[in-house]
């Protein structure tokens, strides 16, 4: 099936003027496959790391919201072990006048603002909560072992 | 030999008449001649008569009308028809009825050959005193058997060397007679070896050199003699339903004793050709077992001399003008079928005496093989029918009247012939008042066209032989290799193997139609062609008539209304209403000022008197062309026809004149010839007759036999004729032959050329634009998909029922019409469902919407100034919204937020004021809709419902001229509508769409929309309005003067405008080079229907490439018409479809189970 015009148009749009400190590249065998990948912002314990991830359109879209998964392990209250993010705007909340663009903007402010209340990683969420400098700890932790090359 | 009374007396008879040789039939002149001929010779004639195609009709009339000698005959032989042989000298004297000296006897047995029967004839008709005498001038052989050929001592030639057959003089019936004349009673014509076997046993009963005799015995003679209507009594072959037709043929020694019968096979020609008294067979025993016992074989010799009555061309005209109350008859008739026999029977004879024809149309071999073939599938469906019974009679006849359906593939092959077109036959200059400058081909068909109506009949060109004909050569040398005399100047014999015929004379193709077909295809200017004929083949009313004696040429009122009154000036046009003031502009753009009268004859303009208006007397007034519609000729026959005394003059109408030149334009509408049009059609007088048609068949091969019946092309425009010849070879398979002969009917009738013909430097004789197809696939919407589905469903389910009753066949047109429906509900779902209901819901829409103070319709301008003035209550989302409708009035080329469309399509705003393509919102709802989720705006995320939908609508000023759309006012107008009001079909959207894409893209072009529902041009209508789309409807309820209105309002029309248009009233003729894009909306069973309508616009004249849309919705019916039937359609006609009737039907039950599956 052809490639709809809105997929095109974002994919050069993202190449002709990327967002500061994301990059989503598509496969050349399948353009609806990006590989993504997000710096850390600053001032947050993923600050350094760089978070790859991958992005499936699926043939819905943009009816539908985009497919995205960590693919670099990540210690986040609302990105499972498998990857899996919850954000409102990946469900419920989807439009169809986001685009990858934004929504991958979406991901980066999440991981500058963890919402340990609406968690997707149960026991990360709990220790979130708990004991957030020691969370935190974790999570530096696993952005340098992790998320740094 | 019970035929050797006949040939003997004829010969008298002509010897008598000599100086006053009986003309031929075809003389019209001399019709009455059979009556004469009764008297002279009929009575020898009538008790052979058992072969009613020898017999003409009118012999038959008078069995009274027997002479002496026959009733003579008959007291002897009991039966009129019994002329059974007795070889002995005591039948001869009783059947003389006097004692005759022995040297008599002698005499007449030598000059007979021993023959009784012609014995006895010469005896009677006094011929043998002749034959003596010039026999005594050769020297005879004394062998038994070769004391036939005294016969040859008849031979006596006139020497008459102005004559021979290789350049006869055709159509002179004095020379035919004299021919005839020469030719002896009986003609040597070649011999063949054959078994018999014995019926009776003895010793010495046959022996080898011994002459045989082969007589028929009769068959029941008393059930033979049928009455008829009119009292006629006809002599009819046994019906093949009571009994095998009796094909026994004995055969005796020369005492006159029966010895055997010949074998199945040869008796089964040689019985028909003595019963037809075609030829006379002499047989000699060959070899036979000294002691003969029953069954045992017997070789024979038989040798087979045509009778000269054979070749009389009165005998062979089996179908006369009289008889045309029975033309139309569906099934054989005796006469054909008798006819059948003879065909057959002398082809097998030629075969078995290995003549082949010296000269003859194509592979004879070949041919004879067809005859044969065709004869036997005739039988054998007779069989067939017979077998069947009573129970199937009227389906039957009903098939065999509506004839087979011809495949495309045979179409292609018949044209393919008729359009061999020489690139480099001679060109004429038309007259110089035409104002118009001809294509090369156009000239070429001018020079043609002027040829044929100027081809009298003996015009000197090289004659051609009649293509159904075929040219044998006398045998020269008996069965032993002996010289045979010769006759001079008849060297040859002509036969139809088709129909039996035989003739001395060489047929000539008769070429006496002063007119034909031009079927050129569309597009290549039959109209300006055929104007081009008008204005160089005309009569120029004489000069002197008008300067010199003044009161000729004052109009004044003919004396006899019953008197067709000539109109030498006129050509009258019979064209289709929709064409009728085409033509008249046509006729007056080709035509210089002033130098061509045209009058169209319709309605109230047709109160006048054509046989004043056309009389010679009023030439310099009379009208040169009559433009007038085939339903005008039909009114005008009925009432005729209707009329007291029916005569044709008194209406003063198009029947009380004989015109000049009659065109009949798409002549396709006189195709069947049972049609009231039709025969008014025929009815019509003129001295040339032409039609002009790009299909001259459209589907079966009967529809050129009713352009053919109109021009009265001998003898093809005679069905009987037609039906022997063409239509039954094709249906019991023959199709090659069929073809064949239609083709050769075609070729000196037709001109036609098609576009794709290319020139002999390669440059096609047309240059036309590019054409493009775009097939665009359709996506119902929820709504109309459950409509479809429902109906879909239903109709599955009643085909399957009927499938499993199997009554499909029965209840076929219920099927079809629930079809129809289906495919109506592709269109749009209301041209189904009822009305009331769908008012209804308009209303209860409205109602809701008014609730909420937003009307269908709201002026965009009205809502801005809303907006701005509660600016102050609602502040800054008003202001936003303001904006929106501000940035829409700029016309802000935004871009689809859905899908990233630049700019929005059909640009639609929320009831939150967020602005996308139409397209795009309303599948975010569907979407939702289909998730059972609350449809949210894409952009503030508030509910979004279906009719909270506002389109703008842009009112485009296209009339303004640009240079008044300068000032400030002229910017254009928006409005914005809620969509749910203007809810259509998937289709009109579709269409829509594509006309608002065309108005953007290209201003000002016009298109033609086409649809074969009028409902459906019907709902067409308020969405093109909607959308302040220019349009006009053209359909086949119009008056005459309004589509003359429409056409000419499009063609006028400055800027764009849509034609809508229904395929059946639109699809032909028409000229529609205006437009440049096509909407074919709904598909039609065949492509072609589709492509005739399209070559409207797709045609001479268009210079700009044609972009053709065909809406075709996903999944539905619509997809399998056109990928499966249309498709199927196409192969079948490449792989020749030889189709019985039942695989036809099967076919049938195919094209709905595809659509079904």
């Amino acid at each position: 099936m052809a490639l709809p015009k809105r997929i095109i148009k974002e994919t050069e749009r993202l190449v002709a003027e990327p967002v500061p400190g994301i990059q989503a590249v598509p496969h050349e065998d399948n353009l609806r496959y990006f590989d993504v990948s997000i710096h850390g912002p600053t001032q947050s314990p993923y600050e350094g790391g760089v978070f790859k991830l991958e992005l499936f359109l699926p043939e819905d879209y943009p009816m539908t919201p985009p497919k995205i998964r960590f693919l670099t392990k990540i210690y986040h209250p609302n990105i499972d072990r498998l990857g899996r993010i919850c954000l409102d705007v990946l469900k419920a909340n989807w439009s169809p006048a986001l685009q990858i663009r934004t929504i991958l903007l979406s991901i980066q402010a999440l991981l500058g603002a963890p919402n340990p209340d609406d968690p997707l990683a149960n026991d990360v969420a709990q220790r979130w909560k708990e004991d957030e400098p020691g969370a935190i700890a974790t999570a530096r932790e696993w952005t340098q072992t992790y998320a740094t090359s | 030999m019970e035929d050797n009374p006949h040939p003997p007396k004829r010969r008298r008879f002509f010897a008598q008449s000599s100086p006053s040789p009986p003309p031929e039939e075809s003389d019209p002149v001399l019709l009455s001649t059979p009556q004469r001929e009764i008297h002279s010779y009929a009575p020898i004639e009538e008790p052979s008569s058992d072969a009613p195609i020898f017999a003409d009709p009118d012999e038959d009339v008078e069995p009274n009308a027997v002479s002496d000698g026959h009733i003579e005959e008959d007291e002897d032989a009991i039966d009129i028809q019994a002329l059974g042989i007795r070889l002995d000298a005591v039948i001869f004297e009783s059947f003389v009825g006097e004692k005759l000296p022995v040297d008599v006897l002698k005499q007449l047995d030598d000059v007979s050959g021993g023959d009784l029967q012609r014995a006895i004839n010469m005896y009677l008709d006094g011929s043998w005193r002749e034959v003596k005498e010039s026999a005594s001038k050769i020297s005879r052989n004394q062998s038994p058997f070769t004391s036939l050929f005294g016969q040859n001592g008849k031979r006596k030639t006139p020497t008459d060397p102005g004559l021979g057959p290789s350049a006869p003089t055709p159509s002179s019936d004095e020379e035919t007679a004299q021919r005839l004349d020469k030719m002896p009673a009986e003609r040597y014509i070649g011999s063949f070896g054959a078994e018999g076997w014995a019926t009776r046993s003895g010793r010495d009963l046959l022996k080898h050199g011994e002459e045989v005799f082969i007589e028929r015995q009769q068959p029941q003679q008393t059930q033979k003699m049928v009455r008829r209507g009119k009292g006629k009594a006809v002599a009819v072959v046994p019906q093949p339903t009571s009994k095998r037709k009796d094909i026994v043929v004995r055969f005796s020694n020369s005492k006159g004793d029966e010895i055997g019968r010949l074998q199945h096979e040869t008796a089964q020609f040689v019985s028909t050709l003595l019963d037809q008294k075609i030829c006379v067979f002499k047989a000699v025993c060959v070899y036979a077992p000294d002691v003969l016992r029953t069954n045992e074989t017997i070789y024979l010799q038989l040798n087979c001399y045509m009778l000269r009555q054979t070749f009389n061309p009165r005998a062979i005209r089996m179908v006369d003008s009289n008889r045309s109350t029975g033309l139309f008859e569906a099934k054989e008739t005796e006469e054909e079928k008798a006819l059948r026999l003879r065909q057959t029977s002398l082809v097998k004879l030629f075969n078995e005496i290995k003549l082949y024809p010296t000269s003859a149309g194509q592979d004879s071999k070949a041919k004879r093989e067809g005859l044969l073939q065709v004869a036997e599938m005739a039988e054998e469906k007779e069989k067939e029918d017979a077998a069947r019974g009573g129970s199937t009679p009227i389906k039957d006849e009903e098939e065999q009247q509506e004839g087979k359906e011809l495949e495309q593939d045979q179409l292609d092959q018949l044209y393919k012939k008729a359009q061999t077109f020489d690139f480099n036959s001679p060109e004429a200059e038309p007259a110089d008042t035409f104002a118009m400058d001809l294509r090369k081909y156009q000239k070429q068909a001018l020079h043609w066209m002027l040829n044929k109506e100027r081809d009298k009949k003996n015009e000197g060109q090289d004659e051609s032989m009649h293509p159904l004909w075929e040219e044998y050569t006398w045998p020269v040398k008996d069965e032993n290799d002996r010289e045979l005399p010769i006759v001079e100047n008849q060297e040859k014999f002509y036969v139809n193997p088709y129909s039996g015929e035989l003739s001395l004379k060489f047929p000539v193709q008769e070429q006496n139609c002063l007119g034909g077909i031009l079927a050129d295809e569309m597009g290549l200017g039959k109209t300006i062609e055929m104007l081009s004929l008008v204005h160089s083949n005309r009569i120029e009313p004489e000069i002197s008539a008008d300067s010199g004696s003044k009161p000729l040429s004052l109009p004044r009122l003919p004396k006899n209304s019953d008197v067709v009154e000539p109109a030498p000036y006129t050509t009258l046009v019979v064209a289709p209403m929709s064409l009728l003031s085409q033509w008249a502009s046509e006729a007056e753009a080709a035509s210089k000022p002033g130098s061509l009268k045209t009058m169209i004859y319709y309605g109230a303009d047709k109160s006048l008197d054509l046989r004043a208006q056309c009389s010679v007397a009023n030439a310099h007034n009379a009208p040169n062309v009559i433009i007038t519609s085939y339903g005008v000729v039909l009114s005008e026959f009925t009432q005729i026809a209707n009329s007291a005394n029916g005569s044709r003059g008194s209406s003063g109408g198009l029947f009380s004149v004989q015109f000049f030149r009659i065109i009949l334009d798409e002549a396709h509408n006189i195709k069947n010839r049972q049609s009231k049009t039709a025969k008014a059609c025929y009815e019509l007088d003129a001295i040339h007759r032409w039609v002009l048609t790009g299909t001259p068949i459209v589907n079966r091969l009967e529809d050129l036999f009713s352009l053919v019946r109109f021009l009265r092309v001998e003898p093809w425009s005679n069905f009987a004729f037609w039906r022997t010849f063409i239509t039954v070879p094709f249906e019991s398979k023959d199709f090659l032959r069929a073809l064949d002969v239609v083709q050769t009917v075609l070729e000196p009738l037709v001109m036609r050329r098609t576009k794709d013909m290319k020139q002999p430097d390669g440059t096609p004789l047309v240059f036309l634009p590019p054409k493009t197809i775009i097939l665009e696939e359709i996506e119902l919407s929820k709504a109309e998909r459950a409509v479809y589905d429902f109906i879909y469903m239903y109709v599955k389910r009643s085909f399957a029922e009927n499938m499993e009753a199997g009554s499909v066949m029965k209840s076929y047109t219920t099927i079809f019409a629930q079809i129809l429906r289906l495919r109506q509900s592709c269109c749009h779902p209301t041209l189904v469902r009822k009305k009331e209901i769908v008012a209804d819901e308009v209303e209860a829409e409205a109602a809701e919407a008014d609730a909420k103070g937003l009307t269908d319709n709201m002026d965009l301008q009205a809502l801005i100034d809303k907006f701005t003035s509660q600016e102050n209550d609602k502040g800054e989302v008003n202001n936003y919204n303001a904006h929106v409708l501000q940035q829409i009035k700029e016309e802000a080329e935004n871009e689809c937020p859905i899908c990233s469309n630049e700019p929005i399509e059909e640009m639609t705003v929320t009831a939150c004021f967020h602005m996308a393509c139409k397209k795009c919102l309303l599948s975010l709802i569907e979407y939702a809709k289909n998730k059972n989720e609350q449809a949210r705006c894409f952009s503030c995320r508030e509910p979004i419902h279906e009719k909270e939908l506002y389109e703008v609508v842009k009112h485009e000023k296209e009339n303004i001229p640009a240079a008044f759309q300068a000032d400030a006012s002229a910017e254009p107008e928006f409005s914005l509508r809620r969509i749910a009001a203007g809810k259509s079909s998937a289709k009109i959207d579709a269409l829509i769409t594509n006309l608002k894409r065309l108005r953007r893209e290209n201003p000002g072009m016009k298109s033609v929309v086409f649809s074969q529902f009028t409902s459906f041009i019907s709902l067409i209508e308020p969405a093109l309005a909607r959308e302040r789309i220019q349009y006009v409807r053209f359909d086949g309820a119009m008056s005459q003067q309004q589509r003359s209105a429409v056409l000419g309002k499009f063609k006028t029309h400055v800027g764009g405008i849509v034609l809508l248009i229904s395929l059946k009233a639109g699809g032909v003729g028409l000229n529609l080079t205006e437009a440049k894009r096509v909407f074919m909306m709904d598909p039609w069973w065949s492509f072609a229907v589709e492509s005739q309508a399209i070559d409207r616009i797709h045609r001479m004249g268009q210079t700009e490439e044609v972009v053709v849309h065909r809406f075709i919705v996903k999944g539905s019916v619509e997809e399998r018409m056109v990928h499966k039937i249309q498709e199927r359609k196409k192969f079948i006609a490449s792989s020749l479809g030889m189709m019985s009737a039942e695989e036809k039907r099967a076919q049938r039950i195919e094209d709905i189970k595809d659509l079904l599956s």
